[in-house]
């Protein structure tokens, strides 16, 4: 086994060799599905999630019972397909090959269940589903690999796709993960606050996750399952939102350099809505 | 169509980018390939105090803080690099000479690498966390770098290349590069970087790079004192390798098994793994206990136990039955036989010696006389070491071992360290300062055992002083026993309150401290303890109630108040874990200002407290109770002996005796409804030895005394830690913490049931505690009234030790107390003196809504950590506090011959172990101590007798009254003062 965190206090260095208000390389890229109506690809350290939304669109037949051939939905947002406001369905799939252990997830995994309530609420707050009524949004994530974080790499990857599709939205709904450098036992007042913790870090370490409407500082998210010290809690709060207006740079630069490439390549005129837009 | 496929090398993180991939496999045999991230950076400062340019980039902490640059800017220098030196030491050198490195002589500025720090851990944790303690003190100036970070230190493994290469590159490229930094500072003397390796080949590729390098020895040659630190390196390998070259004889003991093959061995049933202990009487003789027999295994000879050392978690495999064997009743020791042994002459001559050949011979032969094949039990042989469990030992050197030209020059010399631990065999040590060392208690430890050298190898770490002084001795125990006994650090006394002995309960009942506090300064109460007893931790009081009822309480120094968790000071308190009392010295757990002032109950001064009230019926029954923090103001500090004749004065009618004597009446009905429930009374053999006043010689020894007042209050202990028990696992029930001590195993009993069943037709039943309680109670003799307490000290051996634990680890029914026969207990009732009773006063304070329930008495795991620590701390105190006495019982006897009355404990075939009451004290009397020549002796096993003939006569049986003249004597293998006795005659 190589060190652990306890070691964090002899160089102010993490387990991975950054420093405590580093993110990991974030490799972001959008429209990688053609067919598909939005699609991303969200690499943040190891965590390697890739999304495709489909909609706005009619909801299908299916719809009003059981969630048919989909995998398992969490609904969000609105009061369904009939209301007058686009219902966000979201799925998870978590590959089996994803984690160290080959672990198989059923569909009613309660942790995959929860994350995709969490991420069609964040969403369904920042899209314009109003201006989509009787219509259904759906996301569908498929994390490829594991490495911590991984509701904050679903919640940017959504966002990105939901860009690439189109929907209008107030603004990004950036997400990182903060924590802090001692456990919650050791009640070390000289802990420093972590930002984007990997999966070693998630394991041993208190971490809360923190979704963030754009630029400002208006939390749409925020999870913790650890026990933190509330003497602690701003801290981590405070860097974890610092990191989401780290992300949201990112995130617009994928954005807009993919727009930037598009128009060089004549895919699309300047000045012209995405959505007359005719790849290929 | 878009793809996900990208190339880094447009990645703009690329370069610096880099991920570590390893194979690692769990527990349940499964192989896992883990990959991470790794984020290299060029702001990884050298942290020498030369560089200007790291400090630049030096990083900061979240409150914008840097870290002080530790490397000093002028290094101490050598012969060899005059302008100064960092060293860089590799992982070997860590892992064979830490001692070295925790010199205050020599070894400052070193530099710790990444790399190395990371195979020590895997290695040896206990290495690593005295390596982190290093890194941690200000003075030696030990900096991690974190090679495997720094963009230019960092090194990937190659193809076909072993870890261990990778890793010795990754050492000499971050002394390469160390070298090329600090010679760009600009500095006018540019210290050298110096690798301390032990490895030839990396020295030898270190060379041809250009890169300073040195091997251990040769470095420290270098050192002014070198001397004096080059016995702490312990023989490299290389000699090692060396020395196998010249004889090439057989390996003396077989080889041990590979962990997956004990690992597979165990889990199929066939291994067996357990702790292995030796038997005091025969260093040849081992047992281990393991879950899958009720019985403990036997484990005899040298081969069979293979190289293990008592305390070690060894792998056994049982031996055909054939080879099943009677446990020995037969005395063994070590230095009888293995005496003239040449420590240097190490691998000549047969590896089991004669003699000890002879020894086994004499069991084999009476195994097979005997035709009850019952008799013969299981025997196994060591087959492989899961965990060493080395510690430092105490010991001195075998003068015999002593070769007369080592006495003069400094040559290196191989000498034999007997350890005071009888249980630990010789030592081989090769030091050059034998002429020094002879004669004075040493610290030792062993580096290894190999499978071709008869003993264990060792290096010398430092001297206690002269064999038998006082000083030396009281160290060697400490040490012996792991008891922390330094001053307590400044951060500790920090924590004290400002105002010292000036500290006062504040005047004003408006103070913070007095919230929630009950003021009972009106009540009188009292405190009783030994003589002299300075820190007070508990006082008690009753008065009538108008309804007839009474009111008792027992007040317990409120140590919660002033150490608060996680403070220097409680961590301090978690790791001595209780106060070690010796005969002449106390090794506090709390600072002195605490323990016998602030938190002392002492009398006529106000304190705080923290208070169990009950109304209690006339007939002792609890009605209620209720727990509060409180102030109180004691009105006397008796002694036990006071107390008592106050009690016992019937002129005495002031409120306070009475309120004592109505205290001694509900006492004694406590204890009988203990009794009532199946308590037991144990007894071991107790003595005070009185001391000199001024020269605090010892000067007599005298069997403790019983009084009334002593039942008191522990009676009333008992009761508050029984009530406090409730109480916090009502409020916690996964984490209070309680003590518990379990059923003994029916075969513990077997032996003392057995020989109570021949020799005087009496049983003993162990089906609860009361069923025993009742048949020790049976056990008596008429015509020697101390034969029922020679019974409770032997059916106390039989017994399992109390443990503290977290409730959530054991289920309900496992949380009896057996020997108070109490379904719950805990211990609540001496915060200043044990650790365990402070943390049950902050659970009680949270559980009455004192305080906020702080999260280290929350937390499972921290407080299964306090119990494992506190457990062995207890015990450890309690060895301790007993050699002590025995040390100090031999000092008091010395140059006295007195005749004592003793009695038979144990019977074997070449000697027998007598207890003398008088002095509490046991002794062996082996056949040769009786007569000169040695007599012919025959042993009957079935009727535990001993028969001699020839020189002398006498037949010895187990439990018999013997007359010993008792007279002391240096025991020459544990160069202990101890006593000796001699039979005079059997009654």
């Amino acid at each position: 086994m190589p060190l652990d965190t306890s070691t964090y206090s002899l160089a102010l260095l993490r387990v991975d060799g950054r420093r405590w208000n580093e993110l990991r390389r974030v490799h972001a890229q959008i429209r990688t599905q053609a067919a598909a109506d939005g699609s991303s690809y969200l690499e943040m350290g190891h965590t390697k999630v890739m999304c495709v939304v489909t909609g706005p669109s009619e909801p299908g037949p299916r719809r009003g019972g059981v969630g048919g051939g989909g995998a398992g939905a969490g609904g969000g947002g609105g009061a369904g397909g009939q209301g007058k406001e686009a219902e966000v369905v979201v799925s998870i799939v978590i590959a089996g090959f994803s984690s160290v252990d080959r672990k198989r997830r059923g569909r009613g995994d309660k942790r995959t269940l929860e994350m995709q309530s969490t991420v069609a609420n964040a969403l369904a707050a920042s899209l314009h589903t109003h201006l989509f009524p009787h219509s259904q949004i759906s996301i569908s994530l498929h994390v490829l690999s594991q490495d911590g974080s991984l509701l904050a790499a679903l919640i940017n990857a959504a966002t990105l796709a939901c860009v690439d599709a189109g929907i209008p939205m107030t603004d990004y709904v950036v997400a990182c993960t903060a924590g802090s450098t001692s456990t919650y036992a050791a009640n070390d007042e000289s802990a420093d606050p972590l930002l984007d913790l990997n999966h070693q870090e998630e394991q041993e370490l208190p971490g809360l996750t923190v979704a963030t409407l754009g630029e400002s500082d208006r939390v749409a998210v925020l999870v913790c399952e650890s026990r933190v010290q509330v003497s602690r809690l701003e801290g981590m709060l405070a860097v974890g939102v610092d990191g989401c207006k780290q992300m949201r740079e990112i995130l617009d630069r994928v954005v807009r350099e993919k727009g930037r490439r598009m128009i060089q390549e004549g895919t699309v005129e300047k000045g012209i809505g995405l959505n007359e837009m005719d790849v290929d | 169509m878009a793809s996900l496929k990208r190339s880094l090398d447009t990645d703009p993180f690329a370069s610096n980018i880099s991920s570590k991939v390893y194979v690692r496999s769990t527990k349940s045999g499964k192989v896992q390939k883990i990959v991470r991230e790794v984020y290299l950076r060029q702001d990884i400062p050298c942290s020498s105090r030369l560089c200007q340019r790291c400090l630049n980039t030096a990083p900061r902490d979240a409150a914008g803080r840097a870290t002080p640059f530790v490397l000093s800017e002028a290094p101490a220098g050598t012969s060899v690099f005059p302008h100064g030196h960092y060293l860089v030491p590799d992982t070997n050198a860590f892992l064979t000479a830490m001692d070295l490195f925790e010199q205050s002589s020599a070894f400052y500025d070193v530099i710790v690498l990444q790399v190395v720090l990371e195979e020590l851990r895997n290695r040896s944790l206990p290495l690593y966390n005295r390596l982190i303690g290093l890194t941690k003190s200000e003075d030696k100036r030990f900096y991690v770098f974190f090679n495997e970070f720094r963009l230019e230190t960092h090194v990937a493994r190659q193809g076909g290349e072993s870890v261990n290469d990778r890793n010795d590159r990754a050492v000499r490229k971050a002394v390469a590069w160390y070298n090329q930094h600090l010679a760009r500072t600009g500095a006018k003397k540019v210290p050298a970087v110096v690798m301390l390796s032990n490895d030839r080949d990396n020295l030898r590729k270190a060379k041809q790079e250009g890169i300073h390098a040195c091997s251990l020895s040769e470095y420290v040659r270098q050192l002014k004192d070198g001397d004096a630190l080059l016995d702490m390196i312990p023989e490299s390998e290389d000699q090692e390798s060396t020395i196998k070259e010249k004889r090439a004889g057989e390996p003396l003991y077989p080889e041990y098994f590979s962990m997956s093959k004990m690992m597979t061995g165990v889990k199929s049933g066939l291994l067996h793994q357990g702790i292995f202990n030796v038997s005091p009487y025969n260093y040849l003789e081992g047992s281990i206990r393991v879950p899958a027999f009720p019985k403990p295994l036997l484990v005899l000879g040298r081969e069979n136990i293979n190289r293990a050392i008592d305390g070690d978690l060894v792998v056994v495999e049982v031996l055909p039955k054939d080879q099943w064997k009677e446990p020995s009743t037969q005395v063994i020791e070590e230095d009888a036989i293995t005496k003239n042994e040449n420590p240097d002459a190490e691998e000549t001559g047969d590896f089991v010696s004669e003699k000890e050949r002879k020894a086994l011979q004499e069991e084999v032969k009476r195994t097979h006389s005997k035709t009850t094949e019952g008799h013969a039990q299981p025997t196994a042989k060591v087959v492989g070491v899961v965990k060493r469990n080395w510690r430092q030992y105490v010991g001195h050197i075998d003068q015999s071992s002593v070769s007369q030209s080592s006495q003069q020059g400094r040559k290196q010399d191989t000498v034999f360290v007997i350890p005071m631990d009888r249980k630990i065999p010789k030592i081989r040590l090769r030091t050059r300062q034998v002429a020094e060392l002879v004669g004075k208690r040493i610290l030792v430890t062993i580096d290894a055992w190999d499978r071709n050298s008869r003993h264990p190898t060792g290096h010398f770490v430092r001297s206690l002083g002269e064999l038998e002084t006082k000083a030396a001795e009281t160290e060697a125990l400490l040490l012996e026993y792991d008891v922390q006994y330094r001053p307590f650090p400044k951060t500790v006394l920090d924590c004290l309150p400002k105002e010292g002995h000036d500290w006062r309960v504040p005047a004003s009942t408006d103070d913070p401290g007095w919230r929630d506090r009950e003021d009972l300064r009106d009540l009188l109460i009292c405190s009783i303890d030994p003589i002299g007893c300075q820190d007070i931790d508990d006082a008690l009081h009753s008065r009538p109630l108008p309804n007839g009822n009474i009111e008792v309480g027992v007040h317990i120094a409120d140590v919660s108040h002033f150490v608060k968790p996680n403070t220097a000071m409680d961590a301090e308190a978690s790791i001595r874990g209780t106060t070690v009392y010796l005969v002449d010295k106390r090794i506090d757990m709390l600072p002195m200002l605490l323990g016998t002032d602030l938190c002392s109950l002492k009398p006529y001064v106000e304190r705080y407290a923290f208070s169990v009230l009950w109304e209690l019926t006339p007939d002792a029954d609890v009605v209620n109770v209720r727990f509060t923090k409180s102030v109180i103001k004691s009105r006397e500090a008796f002694s036990y002996e006071q107390a008592q004749l106050r009690v016992d004065d019937h002129s005495q009618q002031d409120d306070l005796t009475k309120s004592i004597r109505t205290l001694l009446a509900l006492s004694r009905k406590l204890k009988q409804k203990r009794l009532d429930a199946g308590a037991l009374s144990l007894s071991s053999p107790e003595v005070k030895v009185q001391m000199e006043s001024e020269t605090s010689d010892p000067i007599d020894v005298k069997t403790k005394e019983l009084l009334d007042t002593m039942s008191l209050v522990e009676e009333f202990m008992l009761l508050a830690n029984v009530s406090v028990a409730r109480k916090i696992y009502e409020a916690f029930p996964q984490t209070a913490i309680l003590r518990r001590h379990g059923a003994p195993p029916k075969t513990n009993f077997d032996e003392l049931a057995n020989q109570l069943r021949v020799k005087r037709g009496l049983e003993i039943s162990v089906e609860s505690s009361r069923a025993l309680a009742d048949s020790l109670d049976a056990c008596v003799d008429a015509n020697e009234p101390f034969f029922n307490t020679l019974v409770r000290i032997m059916a106390t051996r039989c017994m399992m030790a109390a443990e503290y634990f977290c409730s959530g680890t054991q289920a309900y029914p496992e949380f009896r107390h057996y020997g108070l026969a109490s379904e719950i207990y805990t211990h609540f009732t001496s915060p200043i003196r044990r650790y365990a009773d402070l943390v049950a006063h902050r659970q009680l304070a949270a559980a009455i809504g004192y305080e906020a329930v702080n999260p280290s008495i929350r937390s499972r795991g921290r407080l299964e950590a306090v119990c494992r620590n506190i457990n062995v701390r207890h015990r450890n105190a309690q060895l301790a506090g007993r050699a002590s006495i025995a040390y100090y019982v031999g000092q008091a006897l010395r140059g006295k011959a007195t005749e004592e009355d003793g009695f038979v404990l144990k019977v074997f075939s070449n000697g027998f172990v007598v207890l003398v009451p008088r002095f509490g004290i046991e002794s062996l009397i082996r056949l040769r101590d009786l007569a000169e020549p040695e007599p012919a002796a025959s042993y009957d096993a079935e009727t535990y007798t001993l028969t001699t003939s020839g020189s002398r006569e006498v037949t010895v049986e187990l439990f018999q009254k013997v007359r010993v003249r008792v007279t002391d004597q240096k025991d020459e293998t544990t160069g202990k003062r101890g006593v000796k006795m001699e039979l005079v005659s059997v009654y």
